[in-house]
């Protein structure tokens, strides 16, 4: 055979409006959710379509978007993370406690809580790369560590005292203006950029990738795997580290209980944008959107009069439910329509 | 076989983007008939089979099943009306018994729901009995069964499901001789009930003992539909490829360095014994085995991949450790192209990202560049002659035989200190494999050292400068690839 001569079909004109918007699809349906589910609350709410409502809604996700930022990287490679609720409170407790009981300042009342959650995360990694126990069950098993540890440390009492750091990070503003965007928001937006930049641009970023699509390919062209996984459960443990200091600021006070919805939100907005569970496929900006979907939802509902007395109450969390599980379900078959040609 | 075709294509066109796959083929098939699909590699078979299982819906055509016009809208609904695919990768789960993957998902059910192991059993064994294996033991686990066992077992499935009509995607390239014997009774056996089954494969020897009719088709386009006894063997190849080919490999140039590249000695695990060779500068060895023989998993060892207990490789006169990764290894200077192209390949991913990956260090540091990517990959695409040749596309948008060019192309943008390549033409048109085996020439006439791993004679016979030839986990001859060496030399070693 001669080189250079063509051996398959003939090039001819595709018929590109089509087809490049169905190869697109996956990446566009979560911002056409977001538009549909902003269309519908400013029609029927009065109080949803205002600045000060937009607002509230980036406030409301800036935490999560912190704990979304780290749990992208982890289901990036195919694992997941249970602990990150725990560790929320597992790092609030402890800088509070530091602060509070021991009399430590800055940087020390930021620096451990995150150097414990970190190294937390990097066991679980460990755990579950080199002992070959799943990231569910480790990192479930880490999550009660985490959760021990709180209540041991806080003797199951509220603290009230804290770094002002933690009340900048948690509840202040700009530049300490209140006209200002809040610092949360930015540094949540901060996450979510530099994550962005090292999945996209970075060679950490493409192996994080690769090991979510094909693990035995991956290993076979040399990338350590197991040392990626590490890395992505490490940053999750960070993340989550961080989002605890946030939290108690924001509450104004360490609370020694887990709360438990820091999780299933976090995992239920990555995956609503449309990051696989399965791993490999997905990214930031898809859980930028899928942050976004999840507090327009929350805060649209909120707006909702009929929910907000009564019985209406418990149905808000039913129908967050359901409207959760409809819009993963039209991710699902979308992104599924536009791979299946690849079978 | 009757005369009244059960399927029948018309004007069957199908497109992905720019590239039309198949144009106007039309297509027909007989009851109780096997009839061969040929072609090179993106000439379009596995398209028109996914057209025919219903993996593609979108194409433009007519598609008659027994007269009637049909559309069928997903794999499932071709099997409900009788037409089974069985796929290259096969899909079976391992650690299940053999008779549950014959019936996975339609076990039969006692009065109280629950699965009738004894009847699913009996049935299983009496089907593998049917078709000539009745020594399977059809409540062990499959995976202790060899790929040829495996495979009849997915076809056992589809056949049972109902499918009249069996289509079967390069079935053999992973087989030993003895399997393809198996395989080809197997067939014998379903047209013998009536069924009808299509058949891909680019071994021409095998089509003219299986097929009834051969359809060949080239560039998306049908050339012929011929009877069995209208052809034989080089009359197929010139209506593939529709115009003469250079089978000559490059020669071999004397070598100038003979020192020792690769040394292995006494290498042992559970899959070989006491393996010891050596490989040196310029030299192409074949370890060649039936499948099985454990030489796979010697190369598999050479790259990290495989543990082994007792032994030493040295390279370039430096030994390895008895643990490393294949990371270790590829900075060692070893490179390893398996024999699986889904293990090996991101099929979503571009072509020029899964070349580049094992060498980003090399090519982009902390931050790749796609520019610089790009330059490394598009040279190494060119030389081994991919179809078509856009880095930027999937790999998994290639057919089967192109994909298996990428996975070699990854290898040789960076040259190694010894190359090892097992089953390098697995998958490829006649053209195709001439181009790789002269592409290993090449790599050996440039003074590097290449491990050829094969169970086909004819690779080993191709290229190799000296042939080692293992069974059962052992090293039983090694001896120079002279002219005195041919396929039945080796067929006697095994
Ligand atoms: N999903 C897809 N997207 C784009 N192009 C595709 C897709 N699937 C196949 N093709 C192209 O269609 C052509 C026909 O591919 P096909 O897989 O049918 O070839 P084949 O005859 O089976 O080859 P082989 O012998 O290598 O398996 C090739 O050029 C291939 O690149
Ligand atoms: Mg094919």
């Amino acid at each position: 055979m001669t080189t250079g001569q063509p051996t398959a079909g003939r090039m001819v004109q595709p018929r590109t409006g089509v087809r490049q918007l169905r190869a697109a699809l996956p990446i566009v349906a979560p911002f056409l959710t977001l538009l549909v589910l902003g269309i519908f609350f400013s029609v029927t709410t009065t109080t949803f379509f205002n600045p000060v409502n937009l607002n509230n809604i980036l406030v409301q996700v800036s935490t999560l978007a912190i704990l979304a930022t780290g749990m992208t990287f982890v289901l990036l490679t195919g694992e997941i993370d249970l602990s990150i609720a725990a560790m929320v409170t597992l790092s609030g407790v402890l800088s509070a406690h530091l602060f509070a009981n021991l009399g430590l300042r800055e940087p020390f009342t930021t620096a451990i809580p995150l150097g414990v959650a970190t190294l937390l995360g990097f066991i679980s990694g460990v755990a579950s790369t080199k002992f070959r126990i799943p990231s569910f069950m480790s990192t479930l098993a880490m999550s009660l560590v985490a959760s021990g540890l709180a209540i041991g440390i806080s003797q199951g009492r509220i603290v009230f005292q804290y770094s002002d750091v933690l009340r900048v990070l948690g509840s202040g503003r700009l530049f300490d203006d209140p006209a200002n965007l809040r610092v949360l928001t930015v540094v949540a937006a901060i996450c979510l950029l530099i994550g962005f930049l090292v999945l996209r641009y970075t060679r950490f970023g493409r192996f994080v990738y690769m090991t979510g699509a094909n693990k035995s390919a991956a290993r076979l062209a040399g990338v350590d795997t197991d040392a990626i996984v590490i890395a992505c459960l490490t940053i999750c443990g960070f993340t989550a580290g961080l989002a605890g200091l946030a939290t108690v600021g924001r509450l104004a006070s360490a609370q020694p209980q887990v709360i438990n919805s820091f999780l299933i939100d976090t995992i239920g907005a990555v995956v609503l944008g449309g990051t696989s569970l399965a791993g490999g496929r997905g990214g930031m900006f898809q859980t930028l959107a899928g942050l976004l979907i999840y507090g327009t939802l929350r805060n649209g509902l909120d707006n909702i009069p009929a929910l907000q007395v009564g019985a209406g109450t418990f149905f808000k969390e039913f129908i967050t439910g359901i409207v959760l599980l409809i819009a993963l379900v039209v991710n699902v078959l979308l992104s599924g329509r536009a791979s299946r040609d690849k079978t | 076989m009757s005369d009244q075709p059960i399927l029948q294509l018309r004007h069957i066109s199908k497109r992905f983007g720019g590239l039309q796959a198949l144009d106007n083929v039309d297509f027909d098939l007989l009851a109780g008939e096997s009839h061969a699909l040929v072609g090179e590699n993106g000439a379009g078979k596995s398209t028109l089979m996914r057209i025919l299982s219903g993996v593609y819906s979108e194409y433009d055509g007519e598609f008659l099943l027994d007269g009637q016009p049909h559309r069928f809208k997903s794999p499932a609904d071709a099997l409900a009306r009788g037409i089974g695919m069985i796929h290259q990768e096969l899909s079976v789960m391992p650690e299940l018994s053999v008779a549950e993957n014959i019936f996975l998902g339609r076990q039969p059910l006692t009065p109280f729901g629950t699965v009738d192991w004894r009847l699913m059993n009996e049935r299983a064994a009496a089907e593998l009995t049917n078709l000539g294996f009745p020594d399977v033991d059809v409540r062990r686990p499959l995976e202790l069964y060899s790929l040829g066992i495996q495979q009849v077992v997915e076809v056992l499935r589809v056949i049972t499901s109902g499918a009249r009509i069996l289509i079967m995607d390069e079935p053999t390239s992973a087989l030993s001789p003895a399997e393809v014997d198996h395989l080809i009774m197997v067939i014998d056996a379903l047209r013998a009930q009536k069924r009808s089954i299509i058949y891909i494969s680019h071994f021409l020897e095998e089509v003219m003992r299986v097929a009834d009719r051969v359809t060949v088709l080239r560039d998306g386009r049908k050339v012929a539909t011929l009877k069995r006894e209208e052809t034989n063997a080089d009359h197929l190849i010139s209506l593939i490829l529709g115009r003469e080919i250079d089978a000559r490999l490059p020669s071999a140039v004397e070598r100038r360095n003979e020192q020792v590249m690769l040394s292995v000695r006494d290498l042992t695990s559970d899959a070989f014994r006491g393996i010891s060779f050596d490989i040196g500068m310029g030299e192409i060895v074949g370890l060649y085995g039936a499948v099985g023989a454990g030489h796979f998993n010697v190369a598999k060892a050479l790259f990290g991949m495989y543990r082994f207990d007792s032994g030493d490789i040295v390279l370039d006169g430096v030994p390895f450790p008895r643990r490393f990764s294949a990371r270790y290894a590829i900075k060692r200077g070893v490179a390893y192209a398996i024999e699986s192209r889904r293990k090996s390949l991101f099929l979503d991913e571009p072509n020029y990202r899964n070349i580049t990956l094992p060498h980003l260090d090399k090519i982009g540091g902390m931050i790749p560049r796609p520019q610089r990517e790009l330059a490394v990959a598009t040279p190494a695409m060119r030389r081994v002659n991919v179809q078509p040749s856009d880095p930027r596309s999937a790999v998994g948008t290639l057919s089967g035989g192109n994909q298996q060019k990428v996975a070699i192309a990854r290898w040789i943008t960076h040259p190694p200190k010894i190359f090892i390549v097992s089953e390098p033409t697995r998958g490829m048109d006649v053209g195709a494999k001439n181009e790789v085996l002269g592409i290993l020439r090449e790599f050996r006439n440039e003074g590097f050292a290449v491990l050829v791993v094969s169970s086909e004679p004819e690779t080993v016979l191709a290229v190799c400068d000296r042939i080692i030839v293992m069974s059962r986990g052992r090293i039983v001859a090694e001896m120079a690839n002279t002219d005195a060496v041919n396929k039945d030399t080796l067929m006697r070693l095994l």
